[in-house]
């Protein structure tokens, strides 16, 4: 009963005002007009702008892109992780710090990576010949940006991934690779028929988490592009926070915190379908 | 017992009214700001206030990026937290609309020298004839140069071959990109620095072009008027000026742009006055007293007529909710007085008062003051939005997109006007604007 409680403050209660204020007409700036009841207006109007569409394709292109990467490069650094050698404990430290960092920090990190002038990674393109990615500046590229915000949210949140994995290959028993040895299974079999099954639960959680999260991305938008070049890096959450917060239409910005919340509850069902009926 | 007890209630009652008496007596006023460099030069003056007044002062801080919001939902929350907002002149007719601000008339039918004096406050009466705002700072769109380079007779020497005129701090549109292109000398100098991110501060670049040429966002009628000529041609000269920058400036923000002039690598940027500060900051810039500042070029024709020239004003406003509204307007008006504001000006604020800028020590402390005044009187000063609550969604967003979208070459001059002029026009036609 506690727990209903305290799930009903912390969740349903705000859900159902975020849903209940997306069938409303509410401009901060404008109290004058009122509060007025528009039905399905808001949803009718952000649904029928093509540049709502772009920016979903957008928030898909990141959300994909960063956690495709994330969980193989993440699950491959576990296993490497997972083997004992000298420094295990120093490299595992190196590989999670990223994480630790605030993702406002890392924008503010990669921004100096990129800078045009003096960035060290711009030198670096530069003396390899890759001028492509030196002129015009990643982050007013608007090819490059997207791939340059995958990038970022993938050297921050890889080793969350390998957290979740490593903690999920310590858990697993040896008799299956004993049984395998005996067998005579290749490493890649093994991997392939034993690590990799057991670990689907354990990637579920971590794909689950790390899709949430991407879909929220809004920090290292907001330090390096604000959205921009045009709308090149204007994801869901940053379109959102722009018509909450810079043109303070509430019923609209909680339609579109709606759509980012079906975006990941589909995300989250087909995750689970996947799993469940490998399983089956 | 029964005597005892009320006798103790009525003891009780009359300390709390005596209490309650005297910090009534003191008196207390809630301060609101951003952080920012003119806050701190008018802290400075609260101690003072303090002392003569016997009012006590508090302040509260949010960083800029944060404090419209907190103030917004201070506002329509129905919190009494604050007294004295210090605010962007853009955001109160939000403010004002909402009835969350206190005229401030009476300020100046008690000091009526200020309409002459403080050519800000134009702009700061209101749709329904009312003051919300009274200007504090004040600054210009405009260009900061280096004097050394201008001054140097080996480059006055070449400028004057290659253009056939002297080399001075532009005047004219021509003349700012001829500057721009002679000291453009990649990778070690650039002819200009500008702010190409997606931003207000790109939406300005487009917005000083189109008020030199006599073009403006918003009609009498708040239709969009920018989607012309005039629009054409000053989004293609932000383009072309981008030519003459570096190739940073394409991903840069203010700060950005403002460490690059001051870092010694551009001739020019086009910033606002308060970079000057920055420029002659000894701990963070390498052209200390090189730099100057002057207002933005006019097309040739128009070189000598009074156009709308970029202004960016904050200043007080006083909460409609304030239990102390005399002691509110009395801090406001001591803070504007002439020498109130000359003493605060060199910790960081620019004067908003005309006989503040006259000072011979404030213009001897702070060279760059006369051109800035200059730039003040003949130009027409425009706020970067229309005066509307809707104005910061108009620039931010829509102007801001459509400069970036041309620039990145995803939309034509045309396409990205013709976009930007029918969202604005939606957001005022749903806002009941063209009843």
């Amino acid at each position: 009963m506690p727990g209903l409680a305290y799930l009903g403050i912390v969740f349903a209660i705000p859900l159902i005002y975020a849903i209940g204020i997306t069938f409303f007409d509410w401009n901060l700036l404008r109290p004058d007009l009122g509060i007025k009841f528009v039905g399905l207006k808001n949803y009718i109007d952000i649904l029928t702008e093509v540049q709502t569409w772009n920016t979903i394709g957008r928030t898909l292109y990141f959300v994909i892109g960063a956690v495709g990467i994330e969980l193989i490069l993440g699950t491959a650094i576990a296993l490497l992780l997972n083997r004992d050698f000298p420094g295990t404990d120093i490299v595992s430290s190196v590989v999670l710090a990223p994480f630790m960092m605030a993702p406002i920090v890392v924008g503010f990190v990669w921004r100096f990576l990129l800078n045009r002038t003096f960035g060290p990674l711009v030198h670096l393109f530069s003396s390899l010949g890759l001028d492509f990615l030196t002129s015009p500046p990643i982050f007013a590229n608007g090819d490059l940006v997207i791939p340059a915000i995958i990038t970022m949210d993938v050297w921050q949140f890889t080793p969350f991934v390998v957290l979740v994995v490593l903690a999920g290959l310590k858990s697993l028993s040896t008799q299956y690779y004993e049984a395998a040895e005996v067998d005579g299974a290749s490493r890649w079999q093994m991997f392939w028929y034993i690590t990799l099954p057991l670990l689907k639960p354990t990637l579920l959680v971590a794909a689950v988490i790390r899709t949430l999260t991407a879909l929220r991305i809004f920090d290292t938008i907001m330090v390096t592009t604000q959205g921009g070049p045009g709308y090149s890096s204007e994801v869901l959450s940053f379109f959102a926070y722009r018509l909450g917060f810079e043109s303070y239409e509430m019923g609209s910005a909680g339609t579109v915190g709606i759509i980012i919340l079906t975006l990941a509850l589909i995300f989250t069902l087909f995750y689970i379908k996947i799993v469940g009926v490998e399983s089956e | 017992m029964n005597k005892k007890f009320l006798s103790a209630v009525g003891l009780l009652i009359l300390s709390l009214m005596l209490i309650s008496s005297v910090a009534v007596a003191e008196e207390d006023l809630e301060l609101v700001s951003e952080r920012g460099s003119h806050t701190e030069a008018w802290k400075t003056l609260m101690d003072n206030f303090e002392q003569e007044t016997g009012t006590s002062l508090n302040i509260t801080q949010y960083p800029y990026s944060d404090y419209r919001s907190q103030l917004m939902l201070n506002f329509t929350g129905g919190q009494k937290n604050y007294d004295v907002p210090y605010i962007s002149m853009l955001w109160y007719p939000s403010f004002a609309r909402g009835g969350y601000l206190k005229p401030l008339n009476e300020i100046v039918e008690r000091n009526p020298e200020l309409k002459e004096d403080m050519p800000g406050l134009e702009n700061a009466y209101w749709e329904d004839g009312n003051l919300y705002f009274i200007p504090y700072m004040n600054e210009l769109g405009g260009v900061l140069y280096r004097k050394d380079l201008f001054n140097d007779p080996e480059e006055k020497k070449n400028f004057k071959e290659q253009y056939g005129y002297e080399l001075q701090p532009p005047e004219t549109l021509q003349q700012y990109k001829d500057i721009a292109e002679f000291f453009h000398r990649p990778p070690d100098l650039y002819g200009v620095s500008l702010m190409g991110q997606r931003s207000i501060f790109l939406a300005t670049h487009f917005m000083n072009r189109l008020w030199a040429r006599g073009g403006e966002l918003l009609d009498d009628d708040y239709k969009p008027a920018f989607n012309n000529e005039k629009g054409i041609e000053a989004l293609k000269e932000v383009k072309e000026m981008f030519g003459y920058a570096s190739d940073a400036s394409k991903a840069h923000d203010f700060q950005d742009a403002l460490t690059e002039f001051t870092n010694g690598k551009s001739a020019m940027a086009e910033l606002w006055t308060t970079a000057m500060f920055h420029a002659n900051d000894e701990e963070n810039s390498d052209i200390v007293g090189d730099a100057s500042f002057t207002g933005f070029p006019r097309p040739e024709e128009a070189k000598d007529e009074k156009r709308p020239m970029l202004y960016i004003s904050w200043g007080f406003s006083v909460a409609e909710s304030t239990d102390n509204p005399e002691a509110a307007m009395e801090w406001i008006e001591h803070v504007i007085e002439k020498e109130q504001f000359i003493e605060a000006a060199p910790k960081g604020t620019i004067p908003t008062r005309l006989s503040a800028l006259e000072d011979s020590e404030l213009k001897s402390e702070l060279p760059w003051i006369e051109p800035f005044q200059e730039a003040l009187e003949n130009g027409i000063p425009t706020p970067m939005f229309p005066l509307i609550p809707e104005g910061s969604t108009i620039v931010n967003q829509e102007i801001a997109s459509l400069v970036s979208l041309y620039l990145t070459g995803e939309k034509s001059a045309q396409e990205a006007l013709s976009e930007a002029e029918n969202a604005i026009y939606e957001i005022l036609e749903e806002n009941n604007y063209y009843e």
